[in-house]
């Protein structure tokens, strides 16, 4: 078997396990990150992407929307290629009640938030698909945040510090002697093949599966498993984020990101970490809920709805769904179980991950010896495009397309732009919807951690767009076919990646996307016999 | 207001649309074609698809598909093909003249259905299929060579090469090799198809292609080679290279749809038909069980138009025909009753052999393709359903999508101004 030696393993390849790796990293302390899937496959992407002011909070847990507030500002800072900085609103509709504005107004101030109450015809000027019988409105300082970027911004951030990490892989053992652990041992997903990594400290931050983790080093860890659905529409459909004012439920936050608005969420509690799979009654409870705010609502294009796993951390596990705390826990088992080099951190949300991981750091750092200070809200995640660069990429993906190619490459940009200016054939513009270029996903496809379309997908945003795939999923595997990691079986990797997207486009299935659908089919059953490939 | 009046009014420029147009006017009628888009047609492969596979052994293909509809038929009696099944025949032949005649051929195959490659390295099974696409004795091919083109991004020799080795029955010795060649320029599939048919172009083609050839391999192209349906793009290449060049099936933009819908409406221009696109219908008029007119709004004009026969080939969801909302189906023009399905309108798998529940989704009519309600009742006398908008037919799965418009519309053809305009006069 082969064998490899760090000082940490972290397991859990989302946003807080790569901020992990990250501030590993930064205080020069060598760590591997293991991933079973690809980065951010989890709850990390399946979230509505939204960078809590840490008002929806304000109410019900200060210490949290305190938090969400430091953290919000840090994340503008550091990351802001990943951060629409458009702001959010609170609003109130009739059947809410009056008395709870001047409770969460007050609990606000008191978190530092300060909202500020605007005229509602102000507010239904500049957002006209809100309805007219909304009572009161409050500008808060929320903002869209792409969770996909975050987390490749934190990989090539630790990787430049010399992290590695491991996608596809499961751990499949924690070794420990004499109370403490020595190492993991780890299976491919893909191959099968099985290695140990020598380790003094495995951190646990494995999202909705840290009960399985646990489990592995015969621990006990509950983790309350929170399936959340959310819909996509294919239109802006406000200019800020909206949140409904009154203490959270479902359906009651609108998320507008670019061209397309994320309304979420549902919340249920669920067995299996890895159930995903959105249901329609679900879209069905969201658009009756968010027509209160929308009244038009279900005449807007819907592209598709999915589903992640909240990983909910509540001591004595007395409470559930929307009840349970939003805070994360940083547990050290050495002091709970008496295992040393041991730590799992649960709970908590994506605003605050950078904050857990420092916190997880910092402990472990304390166990190693390492006294360097955590950097992760001082250094920048990627350093900003030069304006030079971006007007060369003009020149070759178009404004448009250069703009998005940069937002979402950061540092790579440079690479992707000074080879489609080589070959101008990657200049092709594969995903219309999204403005993914050849060159993008050449470049992407060339990581070490790309295996699938799927993966791709995650990276560029090839497919996430309004066809959903149909065309830009079958060019991108003709231009893969030439590299070994994607000359295998050409049915399974175009229908993993089809299916996938169907799984989303189901529960939505009417309007444009019932055409859409159509379309799809005719091409790759009529057109192309697929269903019977071999 | 513009006034209009003609015997026979078609909505819709599909397959199904043109050959009901054609027929009607075969049979003397004035006719008149109103299309919002240039149809589905354009989209597809331009092959028509009769029936595919064998219904008890829904992985192997059928060998003969007049044979199979006959007992599809007796099993199925919902299907489409149940309403046509007199003229199914004849209506082939009409097809086949029409495009023999304008110089665009199609052919059959001596088994019944041709297995043409397409650009995934699948083969579909397939009935009528134009001259440039009609692959002979693909298996007994010593050689194949996939060629395609740097400037376009629909088509991959490797994947087809590939997989059509997994797909295709090839003989063992065959060898198949690919080759990438380029014209310059940033290209789609109707510029590319358009330059190509410049002899200069061709010509340098010819000189990229001809060192990787050797005598009798068979030459694989993407579906671009000419833009016009008389163009000799196919036979100069195949002349020049001194080997048989084909084209393949691919997504959409492909070149052959949209070819086969030149020919039938030049077909149709010089029957004396009038075509209006860019026009849709907004409402109609009825009055008991006819209609009695419609309006049509294109280039900002309204058009109230009064018509003998009305026949709908407004297609399924794609074409517009037919409009989704949550938990309900409607037809957009005569809100007729469309027939669903009890259970989910989707199967969790994409790719499910029994095909998708929405796609059977449709109008249900009796054998004069007069719209029927739930007791089998004329819900329209003097209008004719036909193609996609017909219910009971899965074509994406069945491979039968083409040839149930071809000859629906010509079933709507030959009875417009028959049974059904008897209600008006």
């Amino acid at each position: 078997m082969k064998t490899d030696k760090t000082q940490v393993v972290v397991i859990g390849g989302g946003a807080t396990g790569t901020g992990i790796l990250r501030d590993l990293a930064l205080r020069g302390i060598s760590g591997i990150l293991v991933e079973q899937g690809d980065l951010a496959h989890g709850t990390s992407s399946r979230f509505h992407g939204l960078l809590h002011s840490g008002a929806r909070y304000a109410v019900k847990d200060q210490a949290a929307a305190r938090e969400c507030l430091e953290e919000n500002k840090i994340l503008r800072r550091i990351a802001a290629n990943c951060v629409e900085p458009i702001g959010g609103l609170f609003v109130q509709a009739p059947g809410d009640d009056p008395a709870y504005v001047d409770r969460w107004v007050a609990a606000c101030q008191d978190a530092g938030i300060d909202p500020e109450e605007i005229d509602v015809q102000e507010l239904l000027q500049a957002n006209p698909v809100l309805g007219t019988n909304i009572t009161r409105a409050f500008k808060v300082p929320d903002a869209a945040v792409d969770g996909f970027r975050v987390l490749w911004g934190n990989v090539n951030s630790a990787r430049r510090y010399g992290a590695k990490i491991m996608t596809y892989t499961r751990v499949t053992a924690i070794h420990q002697s004499n109370g403490r652990v020595t190492g993991v041992e780890v299976t491919n997903q893909l191959t099968g093949a099985k290695q140990f990594i020598e380790c003094e400290t495995v951190i646990n931050a494995a999202g909705a599966w840290a009960g399985e983790i646990a489990a592995l080093a015969g621990l006990e860890l509950k983790v309350i498993k929170d399936k959340g659905t959310l819909v996509a529409f294919n239109h802006r459909l406000m200019n800020r984020v909206v949140n409904r004012l009154r203490p959270p439920g479902d359906g009651d936050i609108f998320v507008p990101h670019g061209t397309i608005t994320i309304l979420g969420t549902t919340s249920m509690t669920v067995d299996n970490p890895a159930c995903s799979q959105p249901e329609q009654s679900e879209v069905l409870r969201l658009l009756q809920i968010g027509r209160e705010l929308v009244p038009e609502l279900e005449n807007y294009r819907m592209i598709r709805a999915f589903a992640g796993v909240r990983p909910l951390y509540q001591p004595g596990n007395a409470a559930e769904g929307r009840a349970v705390t939003r805070n994360f826990a940083l547990l050290d088992h050495q002091q709970l179980d008496g295992l040393t080099g041991f730590v799992s951190i649960v709970g908590g949300k994506f605003t605050t991950f950078r904050l857990m991981a420092e916190k997880t750091v910092d402990l472990v750092a304390a166990r190693l010896g390492v006294n360097k200070p955590c950097r992760t809200a001082e250094e920048p995640l990627t350093a900003p495009v030069a304006d030079e660069l971006l007007q060369r990429g003009k020149k070759v993906f178009g404004i448009p397309g250069a703009q998005k190619a940069a937002e979402r490459l950061g540092d790579d940009f440079a690479k992707v732009v000074e080879q489609a200016e080589q070959k101008p054939e990657l200049q092709k513009m594969f995903c219309e919807c999204e403005l993914v270029s050849l060159a993008e996903i050449s470049h992407v496809a060339q990581d070490e951690t790309c295996f699938a379309l799927g993966d791709i997908r995650r990276k560029t945003r090839m497919g996430m767009g309004t066809c959903q795939g149909t065309f830009c999923s079958y060019r991108t595997l003709g231009a893969l076919a030439k590299y070994d990691r994607f000359a295998g079986n050409h049915r399974a990797y175009l229908s993993n990646f089809l299916q996938k997207r169907w799984k989303g486009i189901r529960p939505v299935l009417w309007g444009q996307q019932l055409r859409e659908a159509q379309l799809s089919t005719a091409i790759y059953s009529s057109l192309f016999g697929m269903e019977r490939m071999k | 207001m513009m006034q209009k009046k003609t015997d026979v009014l078609v909505i819709g420029a599909g397959l199904s649309g043109l050959m009901a147009a054609a027929q009607a006017a075969e049979q003397g009628k004035q006719v008149l074609v109103v299309a919002k888009g240039s149809g589905a047609l354009g989209l597809s492969s331009g092959c028509i698809d009769l029936w595919g596979y064998r219904l008890d052994q829904p992985e192997q293909v059928c060998d003969d598909p007049l044979q199979e509809i006959v007992r599809l038929v007796e099993v199925n009696p919902e299907h489409p093909y149940a309403r046509v099944q007199d003229v199914l025949t004849e209506s082939l032949a009409y097809f086949s003249d029409i495009c023999a005649a304008s110089g665009y051929p199609y052919v059959t195959s001596p088994g019944g259905n041709w297995l043409l490659p397409t650009a995934l390295g699948t083969v579909r099974p397939t009935y009528l299929a134009p001259v440039t696409m009609a692959v002979d004795s693909l298996g007994e091919a010593k050689s194949i060579l996939v060629v395609g083109f740097r400037e376009l991004k629909d088509f991959y020799p490797e994947v087809l090469a590939g997989n059509l080795k997994k797909n295709a029955e090839l003989a063992a010795d065959c060898r198949i090799n690919t080759l990438m060649v380029s014209v310059g320029g940033d290209l789609n599939p109707n510029t590319l198809a358009h330059r190509l048919e410049r002899p200069a172009v061709l010509n340098e083609i010819i000189k990229q292609v001809k060192p990787a050839l050797s005598a009798g391999t068979l030459v694989f192209f993407p579906p671009v080679l000419g833009e016009r349906a008389d163009s000799t793009v196919a036979a100069d290449l195949a002349a020049g290279l001194g080997c048989p060049v084909y084209e393949v099936t691919n997504i959409p933009p492909a070149l052959p749809g949209q070819r086969l819908q030149q020919v039938l409406l030049r077909f149709l221009k010089h029957q004396g038909v009038e075509v209006i696109m860019g026009c849709t219908v907004t409402a109609a008029r009825v009055t008991g069980t006819a209609c009695t007119g419609v309006t049509a709004v294109g280039n900002g004009k309204t058009m109230q138009i009064t018509a003998g026969t009305v026949i709908l080939a407004t297609g399924s969801f794609l074409g517009g025909g037919l409009k989704a909302g949550m938990g309900l189906i409607k037809e957009s023009i005569f809100d007729l009753p469309v027939k669903t399905c009890a259970g989910e309108w989707s199967d969790r798998d994409f790719l499910a052999l029994s095909g998708q529940p929405f796609n059977k989704f449709g109008l249900t009519v009796n054998d004069n393709l007069q719209p029927v309600d739930g007791q089998g009742r004329v819900v329209l006398e003097n209008v004719l359903i036909t193609g996609a908008n017909l219910a009971g037919c899965n074509y994406p799965v069945e491979k039968c999508g083409n040839g149930v418009a071809l000859a629906t519309g010509y079933k709507a053809g030959k009875l417009s101004g028959g049974v059904s305009s008897a209600a008006i006069r």
